[in-house]
């Protein structure tokens, strides 16, 4: 079952390489879900390990997380294109409005 | 290991390198669909029925959905973008990422295999059984999280509103404001 737990860790790193690499919001946005399914995959793992549910519960509720999430940021991302006309991390760089 | 396992493994991680590194932004959020597919499969392998479906309806479908609906909403499907402002970064990332994945390695190396004195109770991860858990002992988390979707529901159609941006100024504010400009004058 370590396999899987390798796997995931690999999939959380190849995330965190997207985070810290890509100039995108949306993409760096999208990395942060490789990140969460890669946790995911991790809780998964831990149940089928362990012979228990909660583990199957936790990501549940991490998916349900992601969902809130994904729906405040991408409203972040639009109204920032709206008022700067760009996604680019490096033209935000400024904390003014 | 059977070969599910390796061709899922193999696959995983290819469509997630193809979601980081491809240039066209749809094409990285359809990479990215793939792989929510294939961890799907793994869900089930790994007797989680129930959240292999809510993978696939949730994020395959809707989150994916909506990624790809902004992208194509703001034609921002350049992933390259941007001034360059630290052209080290991507070398730094790659280092960064590696070190990160020995690290939980290292940390998942103390995990020990399947216990043969636990059974399996998972009962393939089917929704009679977890809800028991979800409304039983876990009812205060499915609560909050009901409050947090709410929120971030409200949040979400409050920022994309074109009129409510920028703060709304107090009468008291305005009028000091008009004042200050009539000592400018």
């Amino acid at each position: 079952m370590s396999y899987y737990l390798l796997l995931s860790a690999l999939l959380f790193a190849i995330g965190l390489y997207g985070v810290l690499a890509r100039r995108t919001a949306i993409l760096i946005f999208m990395s942060i879900e490789l990140m969460l399914n890669a946790a995911n995959l991790a809780f998964v793992a831990f149940a089928r390990n362990s012979g228990n549910l909660d583990g199957q519960v936790m990501a549940l509720v991490v998916i349900a997380l992601a969902a809130a999430e994904v729906a405040v940021g991408l409203g972040i991302i639009v109204a920032v294109f709206r008022a700067r006309s760009s996604t680019s991390v490096d033209d935000l760089a400024e904390l003014r409005g | 290991m059977s070969a599910f396992d390796l061709i899922a493994g193999v696959l995983l991680v290819a469509s997630a390198l193809a979601a980081v590194t491809l240039k066209n932004a749809v094409h990285a959020g359809l990479a990215l669909v793939g792989n929510f597919l294939v961890l799907a499969t793994v869900y089930f392998a790994l007797e989680a029925q129930f959240l292999g479906w809510i993978q696939i309806i949730v994020y395959a479908g809707a989150v994916m959905v909506l990624f790809l609906f902004v992208i194509m909403l703001l034609f921002d499907a350049k992933a390259d973008v941007g001034t360059g402002r630290m052209p080290w970064m991507r070398p730094l990332a790659a280092a960064l990422a590696a070190v990160f994945f020995l690290a939980l390695a290292y940390a998942f190396s103390g995990v020990g295999p399947v216990h043969p004195l636990a059974e399996i109770k998972l009962a393939g991860g089917l929704p009679g059984p977890l809800g028991r858990l979800l409304y039983g002992p876990w009812l205060y988390v499915v609560l909050l999280i009901a409050v947090l979707l709410f929120a971030a529901t409200v949040a979400a159609v409050v920022l994309v509103q074109p009129g409510v941006r920028g703060a709304r100024k107090k009468p008291q504010v305005l009028e000091r404001e008009r004042e200050l400009g009539e000592v400018d004058r």
